[in-house]
């Protein structure tokens, strides 16, 4: 364990850490934006799923990672808008709704990739590289853009009129709507808007960290962004240090399975799911949930 | 002086489902007068407020402004015609500022708002309205009579040419009711035609003209002087008025309840009661006066077992109840109605049955060992319907279908049969039609005869006046007083109401 | 043609939604399997025959619905509370876990040692509810989030024990990790006459009508069914929360951790992975689509069961993987949701506007 420590291996799993973290963040961001508005949006892990199948998909007929990401978005707002439609629209349980997606997503992108839509087998393709030289050799441009992305979602939210009324949206919405603001299609936006970065995440975790596409390739991480925002008290800063926390974990997790240590794997690999469970157990700090989170907005 | 119809409603017509919310409402509105609605719960007040402010759109029928005809296809569009609504539940974002609760909507072509500006409006608006209210301020620290004046804020910010307010002194004290109605006198005088929805008859008598609305229709459109109050409550409810419940003679006996010392923690204000203990006797009648959310709800929720006070002691019939559970205070014979009948007492997708048998399931009188005996419970269903008057039901009808009067007899029902010792009643007449009203106070001073001591809160100090025999005035957390209702005036509980202290 | 919600449900209309639900599954699924070049004709043929086609089919869906009445059970009583617990996945394996275990340690045998492993198992699944219990009564905790989180620690758990070290059969390789065997007499006995059905099989259904029974006519099921709907006037007219919290996880996770054991004893006879995977999830939908109710559990396992059992034969006859099953659970899911939308509302015909100035 003790090998762990040294200058070396730290900079290996601070820059592991930030490369895990990219997705996890701008899921957490978009769905964050979705949860402000009301919304629990709980198909979080099938939307990646979906948009990680998605990105393997094409990435690997037609060999254009950018052409991937462009769809993995494109699959992360089918699955919103569908998502939207049961809840906004037709007003089901946000819980149901999302875990009935989620088990949808599940089963087809399983069903294809046995069927092979992409291909005889399991087809690999080159993953995308960080950058090779320079100050920031062995950082992904995605990763800068997950940073940059909260204080921008931070800006949106404090500083704009339509963040106000975004945020009115998850505490009161018969406020905006007594007003004339349209608060169906301010809803419908927030969740297009969390499945498009969700969307993105999955296929940047697909073409990133893998060659291949594997049954449940998300393995969880999914939840843990919903876990990540309920850590962060719906406040974008602490939901970065929450998802930086998390990946912080994995890296060390993924490190010590290469470095050895004498914890098991398996516990390693299960600290992140462990330790949100004490952290929320713990800290609970006086909710800034907002207050119409989860309640399909109805006229009175 | 020529008189100008700034609003007329033709024919208007709505209905939900099978409901006929509003039926061929025909009426009009001149410019700058002050028009009253009146009518009891259910009668279409909100529905026809609604239609008006584009919130729904009518089945049928005509709305002109200014002798055209418009049609509202989002509550947006009845905005921008200049009509603005206080609705009586607040729509206000608690998290938010008040000055951000005032701009939001607005400024919908910018990116950022200009707060400057907006700033300046608001203190413009207040100063012409005579008010103090600070812009940046979380709603959530403001009392529930200032959030009022935030939403009147709310709606001049707009240019208004029509102003639509329900039940707008609800909340307010006597003090400021009477401040309220100078302001709308002020805009009048510029122009501004007001609708007020109220049911207070000193307010409704002091307006220009009345509509009566019963059962979704216009039954008539009277001036103040053409009618006494007595004939208008008759053109409400479609018949004679039933009498008003009155206190009775009813022997006091042994102390039950006894308070001393509590203090409550509350969102706004602790509830704290100093000086000497405050005891209920059997037979006796408390009442507690105040606009609701000063300290009330605390007080009572240390009675019921929702809340427990960091100090001081509660005794019922002697027994230390300060820390004691909703189950221990039903046990010891204390029934509990409480504010919102839907939210806290009953269960809408439950059946009579089902309902009457809350906190009951678990007694010998509705259980046999671990399983519910259903034979049991339609009995007391059944029971309970005949003597509180519940009507058209039976006790597989499903809660929700009941009206209000009627679920809160059922409530009522159920409450009484357990407070042996104590009934807590928490505004239990509102939002109910007359009848109700009056066969749910009948039922209290039952109560009260019967032996059980009775601490009764209501918004009305007309009706505690009427019922009850001592009253405790609630001002910011405190009881700022007990009086005797026998002598007491309403001008007195109006100042106590108001801070001043007995 | 508007809809608006109706006043009271009618039972026809109702049937109606029901049935087009039923049709817009079937279309749904054919649109998938279609979408990989199969042909749905022969995919539904096949799954029919492996489901229904025989007495040995037939035997086959009812064990394959085993489990699923179990794990349903376990969510339909959480979910009549309002109890979203999503932790049937991890409990069946913590039961499973937690059986085995006991059958190692006790060295049980016979059918004494049956029944005290199906103790042992249904006991382990209690307790994990009973720890996404605890986090939701005393730390505020959302149960959704815990038993999700859960879920994955206990798939680790598992991992972990069957490392060769510990439990794991010698000879074994990474990616096919199993346990030892339990002993022979330890195998639940099969149903006399449907030779795929276990004792499992049995103890589920007599466990339904137990668990409706508790449901409809109990005290504790007046009060779940009742948090479930108000929980704010059920606390205010005294039940205890917490303890009616802990109630209901203790007795989601005993269900589900006896679908574990029992399908340890009666199927696999070993403790794998991939013979427990699955049936936690799926027990949701059944549950879901049941309506929670325990008889609409039954109905939607034995559904489920029939969709599983058939999916072996999809894959032998029609060549569609078999994990179209799942792809058509989700598929099933959201068809029974929007039939239960549909069946609150009516459809108008547009009134003519007759107001006239």
């Amino acid at each position: 364990m003790s090998d762990l420590f040294s200058t070396t291996i730290l900079f290996a799993i601070l820059i592991a850490a930030l490369k895990m973290a990219t997705p996890l963040l701008i899921s957490a961001l978009g769905e964050l934006v979705a949860q402000r508005a009301g919304n629990w949006n709980m198909a979080v892990e099938g939307t990646m799923l979906t948009a990680a199948y998605a990105a393997y998909v094409v990435v690997v007929l037609t060999g254009s990672p950018a052409l991937a990401l462009g769809v993995a978005i494109a699959a992360g707002l089918v699955v919103a808008a569908v998502n939207g439609f049961l809840t906004v629209v037709l007003k089901l349980d946000q819980f149901v709704a999302g875990l009935a997606l989620n088990l949808l997503a599940s089963g087809i992108t399983l069903f294809w990739f046995r069927a092979g839509l992409q291909g005889k087998g399991t087809p690999t393709f080159a993953s995308l590289s960080p950058i090779s030289e320079g100050p920031f050799a062995g950082l992904y441009p995605m990763t800068v853009f997950a940073f940059a992305l909260a204080p921008l979602i931070w800006w949106f939210l404090e500083r704009t009129r339509p963040g106000l009324e975004l945020r009115c949206l998850g505490e009161n919405p018969e406020a905006l709507d007594l007003r004339g603001v349209n608060v169906r299609r301010g809803q419908m936006l927030a969740l297009l808007f969390a499945g498009g970065m969700t969307g993105l995440a999955g296929g940047f975790l697909m073409l990133a960290f893998s060659d291949r596409f594997v049954p449940d390739f998300t393995g969880g991480r999914g939840w843990l962004v919903v876990v990540a925002i309920i850590a962060g008290n719906w406040r974008p800063g602490r939901v970065l240090a929450a998802v930086l926390f998390f990946a912080a974990l994995e890296a060390l997790a993924v490190q010590s399975r290469v470095g050895g240590s004498f914890l098991p794997e398996q516990l390693l690999l299960a600290m992140p799911y462990l330790l949100s469970l004490a952290l929320m157990a713990l800290f609970r700090s006086k909710s800034l949930e907002p207050a119409a989170l989860g309640i399909p907005y109805r006229r009175r | 002086m020529k008189t100008m119809k700034l609003l007329e409603v033709y024919r208007l017509s709505k209905r939900f489902g099978r409901t006929v919310a509003n039926d061929e409402l025909t009426f009009d509105v001149l410019k700058g007068e002050l028009h009253c609605l009146f009518g009891e719960n259910g009668a279409g007040k909100s529905t026809l407020s609604a239609c008006l402010t584009g919130f729904h759109k009518p089945d049928s029928g005509a709305i002109m402004l200014n002798g055209r005809e418009v049609v509202f296809a989002t509550p947006a569009a009845a905005l921008d015609a200049g009509i603005g609504i206080c609705r009586q539940h607040f729509s206000l974002v608690e998290r938010f500022t008040v000055l951000e609760n005032i701009v939001l909507g607005t400024e919908r072509e910018h990116l950022r708002f200009d707060l400057a500006t907006a700033r300046a409006r608001v203190a413009a608006l207040c100063e012409r309205l005579g008010l103090t209210i600070d812009p940046d301020a979380p709603v959530a620290m403001l009392a529930v009579g200032e959030r009022q004046w935030v939403e009147i804020l709310k709606a001049l910010y707009h240019e208004v040419r029509l102003l639509i307010l329900d039940e707008p002194t609800a909340v307010l004290t006597p003090a400021e009711s009477a401040r309220l109605f100078a302001i709308i006198d002020r805009l009048r005088g510029d122009g501004l035609a007001v609708i007020l929805i109220s049911h207070k008859l000193t307010e409704v008598m002091a307006t220009d003209r009345i509509t009566v609305l019963r059962r979704g229709r216009a039954v008539a459109t009277v001036r103040p002087a053409e009618v006494t109050p007595v004939q208008l409550t008759a053109l409400m409810m479609g018949e004679e008025p039933p009498p008003v419940p009155a206190r009775t003679l009813r022997h006091k006996g042994e102390v039950v309840l006894e308070v001393e010392g509590i203090s409550v923690p509350g969102p706004r204000h602790d509830f704290r009661l100093e000086g000497a203990p405050l005891a209920v006797r059997s037979g006796e009648i408390l009442g507690l006066a105040g606009v609701a959310g000063n300290g009330q709800r605390e007080f009572l929720d240390a009675l019921t077992g929702l809340a427990r006070p960091t100090q001081g002691t509660v005794r019922l019939c002697g027994e230390d109840m300060t820390s004691a559970s909703p189950a221990r205070w039903m046990a010891a014979g204390a029934g509990s109605i409480p504010e919102d009948r839907y939210a806290e007492a009953m269960i809408g997708e439950f059946s009579i049955a089902e309902n009457v048998a809350l906190g009951w399931h678990r007694t010998a009188r509705l259980s046999r060992g671990p399983f519910l005996s259903r034979a049991r419970m339609a009995d007391f269903a059944r029971d309970a319907i005949e003597r509180f008057g519940v009507k058209q039901a039976g006790p597989k009808t499903q809660a929700r279908a009941l009206s209000g009067g009627n679920a809160q007899r059922v409530v009522a029902a159920r409450e009484i049969a357990r407070a042996r010792h104590l009934l807590v009643a928490n505004q239990p007449a509102r939002g109910l039609d007359i009848g109700a009203v009056a066969f749910l106070y009948g039922e209290i001073l039952r109560a009260a005869e019967a032996g059980a001591a009775v601490v009764l809160a209501s918004e009305e100090a007309e009706d505690l006046l009427a019922v009850a025999d001592r009253i405790a005035v609630f001002f910011k957390g405190r009881i700022m007083g007990v009086v005797d209702a026998r002598t007491a005036s309403l001008a007195e509980i109006g100042a106590m109401m108001a801070g001043r202290a007995a | 043609m508007r809809f608006v919600p109706r006043s009271e449900t009618a039972p026809a209309w109702t049937a109606f939604c029901y049935g087009v639900a039923l049709a817009v599954f079937f279309l749904l699924s054919a649109l998938v399997v279609l979408s990989v070049g199969g042909s749905p004709g022969k995919a539904f043929a096949a799954l029919f025959k492996g489901s229904l086609g025989t007495w040995n089919a037939v035997g086959g869906t009812l064990a394959k619905a085993t489990p699923l009445i179990l794990t349903g059970l376990s969510a339909a009583i959480a979910y009549r509370a309002r109890i979203w617990s999503i932790g049937q996945e991890g409990q069946v394996v913590f039961g499973a876990v937690a059986g085995y275990g006991a059958t190692l340690w006790f060295g049980l045998a016979g059918p004494f040692g049956i029944a005290v492993a199906l103790l042992c198992g249904a006991l382990g699944g209690a307790a994990l509810g009973l720890v996404s219990g605890v986090l939701e009564a005393r730390f505020r905790v959302n149960v959704i989030i815990s038993t999700v989180l859960l879920n994955y620690c206990v798939g680790y758990l598992l991992l972990w024990l069957l490392q060769p070290g510990l439990w794991g059969e010698v000879g074994q390789t990474i990616s096919y990790q199993q346990s030892a065997p339990v002993a022979d007499s330890l195998f639940l006995p099969a149903i006399p006459g449907l030779s795929k059905v276990h004792l499992g099989g049995l103890v589920a259904l007599v466990l339904t009508i137990a668990v409706g029974i508790l449901i409809g006519r109990t005290r504790l099921g007046f009060e779940i069914r009742g948090f479930g709907l108000n929980p704010r006037a059920m606390v205010a007219r005294g039940v205890n929360a917490g303890a009616l919290i802990l109630a209901v996880m203790a007795i989601s996770g005993a269900l589900s951790g006896l679908a574990g054991i029992g399908q340890v004893l009666g199927e696999s006879h070993r403790l794998r992975p991939d013979a427990l995977a699955g049936f936690g999830y799926t027990g949701i939908v059944v549950a879901l689509i049941g309506r929670s109710s325990a008889v609409g559990t039954l109905i939607a396992a034995l559904f489920f069961g029939a969709l599983a059992a058939g999916g072996l034969t999809m894959k032998v006859m029609a060549d569609i993987p078999s994990a179209l099953v799942t792809a058509m659970q989700g598929i099933a899911l959201i068809s029974f949701l929007l039939a239960e939308i549909a069946s609150l509302y009516q459809p108008v015909r547009p009134v003519r506007d007759g107001g006239a100035a």
